[in-house]
């Protein structure tokens, strides 16, 4: 191993706050520490300081240090932000407070339904009088004294927050630049976000509203990194603090500060990330990633070593199977990574409808009570429950030294599914079973419904719950290999330190791709990445750049796009004709149907990276590859057409890269279990992950 | 296997055959909207896609999209098995229809059916519908206001190929194609509508490979049965007995001073309800008749927001449900009465049905909401560019027994506001500008609950173009409940160069507006709930800060006296008797 420069990634979840450091040594060390939701800073840097500590780790020697984070999504769903102005073209007032509400499956015959209330309160939406129209013409250009009146009266409203979006800014900005810099240089210290700096994309709500949640997140999140920096500095550590943003990529926090809502699924990015990780450690980069914790799994994808991006992104969206409804939440057209969440984990509640059907969910024990077996007052029996009288879990094994009560977890089971005629173990198997139907309907919506066929995809696993199902899930697919990674538990972790510093830039750009020049198209790509290099410079200056190009297209008439891969460098003829080429398979692997039309060109959109310094895991040392010696012994485990059958048990710590055994087996690590099936054969590789290969000739699921 | 694992295995690949039904039809439905070719699909999201057994019985539909067009797939299947012999069917064979009264809704309103194949024979269909951008008829973009006959709404189609074998029937696209006015655009239309229909087809043939069709078969019967089981659990639930109500529709825009009731007993007994509305007023020569398949969708979609309604929608929740409809009605024409503006009629229908259910169910009492207010744009014959839209705008939501109505959506029946086009991508695709989108102040019935308030758009073309309107609840607006006032009503007009005002009937086309005169469409208030007089002050105070209320009618209607921005608690209590004696004093005379 060579040597590298030491550093930190910090992930904050809700419950646990996980740590990983690269040491000089490129060895790798986690550390789970409780979230602490007053200030999670106060965990973070507890969490910090303990593993610098333990690892005897210099603090001025860290390079890096870089951090998921759900505060921009928690400001938002629990609505701490604060109150935000917002100016817009006169007539358009209204916008906000009718917005473009929808509602999805039971919610549309609920006739006492409310709509959600925008972050702009009453009194404080200003008009001006200008127009663009949507052809990009002048129809009416502001003049300086409505300018200023309306400066006037945006400061005699002392917003802490301004948003800035006019009609029709995406084709042409000067209208709204002109009255963004009158009130920038009148309020300097107002927060202020500007809808053609943030994202400018046709679709007035849209934009409006991914700038207000820009204007609305901004000041907290500046402030907060503001102080994480101040925090870790006072722990010895000198490097600027970097965020995982939306998209998988890394903003220094300055840039994070100046455009927060990049951050608003730091989070969740970070587990796809990881999961892509873990693919090019198996040579795989086409991925399903999947994370399931205590109360919700997410499913996202990685292809040719990137993730899925959308810009269809909703905050506190609701839809099917996970998926978020335009109308529903508050739209961010950013880029996020492609997710698909839904309500299934250790926690959900099972229960019989009125129907007679045993359901799972939506409803949650969460970690209070909990699980019944946990023995915390929990007396509905959950997914965790079941798979502890399936036997997959250790009923000594938790972390805290709790003894798990399988006979009280069998008996809340045996309670609900008495009435459908059946026992405790095949209960727990329906349950088990349940929950992994509502999970492929997520990953459903990431692939299939993308026009991605899963077949040939690895599907990694991880969350504390994610290596029970994941087997299972594999199967449901036809998907003949999964993996779940050593660092399971700190997984998103790992994540946030293998990922490059990005910037995204985007313009509308309008023209048919039969027709367009490609000089102008050339330049215009330039200029948005001469854009993104300048961001991404700073003193530590490496000068390796990649660039990612992306034009979102469609046929004249329609009004959705897709998106088309672009290559680098000039365009010419020869590469619009491929491009062109590209748009028309994409439309039939969407569509199903080749259509005989005009292609055109909407928008143009680049993602630049620069190279930096990243994890690497380092191989684990091969000792003896026999598995009996990492045999724990056995118990009775339920895999199905055998019941329960003595299934061994493996440590995963002593397991050897190069080990090999065939299912039903179970391998335990430090604070996840992995499930292995008949039809499947384990191997671990040379990282300790754990690979498990379907095969060929099983039961290809149901 | 076992009688035990039997029941194992049922319980999960039902759940597993379930989901992906479901997944099969949103994703369809999906697919029709992202892909076509009309604004108010695209950005509307009107589409419907259904799966359906051989026998006709709905398997799933979407839910996401269109709730509107649900039982019409459903009313198709029997008109398409009746005409073209199943044993006559391939694979790749893909049928389109509208016929109004063989299940379709109007001309318009295109359906697209496919089969799917099981053991050389088709064991499913599926289903997509989305108002097509033009398929002629008297005026453009199906929005044929003052039609009198089907006729007159755009070419009727029966059930036909059009794909015979996977290949398109090139002379049922030609004839198609002829017959509109925007050829193109309902190709491309039609073209989304079989993209919808081949990817439900691709998953469900998936998953009849996987399970095998006796299995698929098996568990789809037993979806069917839950949802019925769960249907009657719920209603049982409801107090047993006969519920009244009705709604008057205003006008048909063709016989002058005609109104149109229609009256529903809701009779719920043991289990099972009986939706009659053959005390409905006899059909309109007008275009507001609703075909017999729209107005079951309204029924159902009135039924199911009394019930649980994460019951899964197929035919088991028409089980335990009877609607009895009256040949000749305005709810169940005869042919070939004129059926596009049916939704003034449907619309009612479902308002008279909560109105009855109400009873039933007090908390969940709502007064009348504004309605749906459809505008349609096209350049004259003869014009150089030749383009044309529909449009359309909310009105606001009635208030409830315990919150005040949303403002200016189409939730409930009809979708909500994100069905409504943002101005951007309209005004990058016709040559118009769009000069104002607001709420409407004062316009929500007043009420202890507040109706939610209507809108109003001001729209300028930039080229002389010919517009139809088909507005409903304007002359008679959305009344009130329990004490509650009715909303303001919504008009359509036109203000010429010279700054004079011409106002529009609520349905009416052939309206000439040159090229940068204004077209203003407001919407109607939703009804109050309880009386004005008996709203929180401090509610009042809200709505005069986000102008939802004038300072004027807090203190006319409200009875609140605002003195520098707060309540004054004490002139509000006298201004509060005052109002009440006067107003006891009109209801005396």
């Amino acid at each position: 191993m060579t040597t590298s420069t030491p550093f930190l990634g910090v992930d904050v979840g809700g419950t646990f706050t996980d740590i990983v450091l690269s040491d000089a040594d490129g060895r790798v060390h986690t550390r789970k520490v409780l979230t602490t939701p007053a200030d999670p800073r106060d965990g973070s840097c507890r969490g910090i300081t303990e593993v610098l500590a333990e690892t005897g780790t210099d603090p001025t020697s860290i390079t890096r240090l870089v951090h998921g984070t759900t505060l921009a999504t928690n400001v938002i769903l629990e609505r701490k932000g604060p109150p935000v102005a917002f100016v817009t073209t006169a007539g358009f007032g209204s916008m906000l407070r009718l917005g473009r509400e929808a509602r999805v499956e039971g919610d549309r015959y609920d006739l006492l339904f409310r709509t959600a209330t925008p972050p702009v309160p009453p009194g404080l939406t200003f008009e001006i009088a200008e127009r663009i129209s949507g052809t990009g013409a002048v129809i009416e250009a502001p003049d300086d004294d409505q300018i200023a009146a309306l400066v006037a009266e945006v400061a005699a409203a002392d917003p802490v927050s301004l948003a800035v979006c006019l009609i029709n800014s995406h084709r042409d900005p000067t209208h709204e630049q002109r009255v963004a810099a009158a009130l920038r240089a009148a309020l300097p210290h107002v927060y202020m976000a500007v809808s053609s700096d943030v994202w400018p994309e046709a679709r007035e709500y849209d934009r409006a509203m991914t700038t207000v949640i820009s204007a609305y997140v901004g000041p907290i999140m500046a402030d907060y990194l503001r102080g994480l920096e101040a925090r870790i500095h006072e722990l010895g550590i000198s490097c600027p603090v970097e965020i995982m943003e939306s998209s998988g990529g890394v903003l220094r926090a300055e840039l994070a500060a100046q455009r927060p809502v990049y951050t608003v699924e730091s989070g969740g990015a970070a587990g796809v990330i990881a999961a892509g990780y873990v693919g090019s450690l198996l040579g795989e980069s086409e991925v399903i990633s999947f994370d399931m914790g205590g109360t919700t799994a997410k499913a996202g994808v990685v292809r040719d070593g990137k993730p899925d991006i959308t810009h269809d992104f909703h905050v506190g969206g609701k839809g099917s199977f996970g998926s978020t409804r335009s109308g529903t939440g508050f739209p961010v057209k950013t880029p996020v990574v492609d997710m698909a969440e839904v309500g299934a984990g250790g926690g959900s509640i099972a229960w019989v409808d009125t129907g007679g059907a045993l359901r799972v969910g939506p409803s949650s024990a969460g970690s209070t009570p909990g699980p019944v077996c946990y023995g915390r007052g929990g007396t509905e029996p959950t997914v965790t429950d079941a798979n502890l009288v399936l036997g997959y879990l250790d009923p000594g094994a938790l972390a805290d030294g709790l003894q798990l009560d399988t006979q009280a977890a069998r008996d809340a089971i045996e309670r609900v599914v008495a009435p459908l005629g059946l026992d405790a173990v095949d209960g727990a198997w329906a349950i088990h079973e349940l929950v992994t139907t509502n999970m492929a309907g997520a990953i459903h919506v990431v692939t299939v419904q993308r026009g991605i066929d899963p077949r040939s995809f690895t599907i990694v696993g991880f969350g504390g719950a994610g290596p029970l199902h994941v087997a299972r899930l594999a199967s449901t697919f036809r998907i003949t290999k999964a993996a779940v990674p050593w660092s399971a538990g700190v997984a998103s972790a790992v994540g946030l330190c293998t990922a490059d510093l990005t910037v995204h830039q985007m313009q509308a750009f309008a023209a048919d791709a039969a027709t367009a020049d490609p000089e102008e198209l050339s330049a215009a790509f330039e200029q948005l990445e001469e854009q993104g290099r300048r961001d991404l410079v700073d003193e530590r200056n490496a000068s390796d750049f990649t660039v990612n190009r992306t034009m979102g297209m469609r046929y004249r008439g329609q009004a959705y796009q897709l998106t088309v891969a672009a290559p680098s460098g000039p365009l010419g003829s020869e590469e619009l004709a491929s491009i062109g080429k590209a748009f028309r398979e994409q439309y039939v692997r969407t569509y199903g149907i080749d259509f005989d039309g005009e292609p055109q060109i909407v928008s143009l959109h680049s993602q630049v990276s620069r190279v930096v310094d990243k994890l690497s895991m380092p191989l684990a040392e091969v000792t003896d590859t026999d598995p009996a010696g990492a045999h724990l012994g056995n118990r009775p485990a339920y895999f199905p057409g055998s019941g329960m059958v003595d299934t061994p048990v493996y440590d995963w710590v002593r397991l050897s890269p190069g080990t090999a055994l065939s299912g039903p087996a179970l391998v335990q690590g430090p604070d996840t279990t992995v499930v292995v099936p008949a039809e499947h054969r384990l191997t671990i590789d040379g990282y300790r992950n754990v690979v498990l290969h379907l095969e060929a000739d099983a039961d290809q699921g149901r | 296997m076992t009688e035990t694992a039997q029941v194992l295995d049922d319980l999960i690949t039902s759940e597993v055959v379930g989901n992906a039904l479901a997944v099969a039809v949103e994703e369809a439905s999906v697919v029709v909207v992202r892909s076509s070719h009309s604004t108010f699909i695209q950005e509307g999201a009107d589409a419907c896609a259904a799966i359906l057994d051989a026998s006709g019985q709905l398997v799933a539909q979407s839910m996401a999209t269109s709730l509107m067009h649900g039982s019409s797939l459903r009313s198709c299947l029997p008109s398409l098995l009746e005409d073209v012999d199943i044993d006559d069917m391939v694979p790749g064979d893909v049928f389109v229809m509208n016929d109004p009264f063989r299940g379709g809704i109007h001309a318009n309103d295109l359906v697209v059916l496919r089969p799917v194949f099981a053991n050389d024979r088709p064991a499913f269909f599926v289903g997509t519908l989305i108002h097509v951008a033009d398929l002629g008829g008297v005026a453009a973009a199906g929005l044929a206001a003052l039609a009198t006959d089907t006729f007159g709404e755009g070419m009727v189609v029966p059930p036909v190929r059009l794909y015979a074998g996977g290949a398109l029937v090139t002379d049922i696209a030609a004839m198609l194609r002829r017959n509109s006015r925007a050829p193109d655009q309902v190709m491309g239309d039609i073209s989304a509508l079989v993209s919808g229909v081949n990817v439900a087809a691709k998953r469900l043939d998936e998953l009849i490979e996987t399970h095998g069709a006796d299995r698929v078969d098996h568990l789809v019967e037993s979806q069917l049965a839950y949802a019925e089981t769960r249907m009657r659990e719920e209603l049982r639930s409801l107090p047993d007995g006969d519920y009244s109500g009705e709604f008057t529709i205003e006008s048909d825009g063709v016989e002058e001073g005609r109104t149109f009731t229609v009256r529903a007993t809701a009779t719920i007994d043991d289990g099972s309800i009986t939706v009659d509305l053959t005390a409905t007023d006899d059909q309109s020569r007008g275009a507001i008749n609703s075909s017999y398949s729209q107005t079951l969708s309204g029924v159902l979609y009135a039924v199911r927001c009394y019930i649980d309604p994460t019951i899964p929608m197929n035919d088991g929740c028409f089980r335990p449900l009877e609607v009895k409809l009256r040949h000749g009605s305005i709810v169940h024409p005869t042919s070939p009465a004129a059926c596009g503006g049916r939704v003034v009629t449907v619309f009612a229908a479902v308002e008279a049905i909560l109105a009855a259910l109400s009873a039933a169910r007090p908390e969940r009492s709502v007064a009348s909401s504004g309605t749906v207010h459809v505008f349609a744009m096209a350049t004259p014959a003869g014009a150089e560019n030749r383009w044309l839209t529909m449009l359309y705008e909310f009105g606001g939501i009635g208030a409830r027994a315990s919150s005040d109505g949303p403002d200016a959506t189409g939730a409930f029946f009809l979708g909500g506001r994100s069905t409504i086009p943002q101005i951007e991508p309209l005004e990058a695709q016709y040559p118009l500008v769009v000069h104002e989108v607001s709420v409407r102040t004062d316009s929500g019935g007043p009420g202890k609950y507040r109706g939610g308030l209507g809108s109003q758009m001001i729209l300028e073309p930039f080229e002389d173009v010919e517009v139809t309107v088909r507005g409903d609840r304007m002359i008679l607006p959305p009344p009130g409940v329990d004490g509650g006032l009715s909303g303001v009503g919504g008009f359509s007009a036109v203000e010429h160069h010279d700054g004079t005002i011409e106002m529009h009937k609520p349905k009416q086309s052939g309206i000439l507006v040159k090229a940068g005169e204004k077209l203003i469409f407001s919407t109607s208030g939703g009804g109050g709930h309880g009386s004005p007089l008996e709203r929180d002050p401090r509610a009042v105070l809200d709505d005069v800060a986000d102008n939802s209320v004038s300072p004027e009618a807090a203190n006319d209607v409200y009875g609140v006296v605002i003195t520098d921005g707060a309540v004054d608690t004490a002139a509000t209590e006298a201004r509060r008797a005052e109002l009440a004696v006067a107003r006891a004093a009109e209801v005396a005379r």
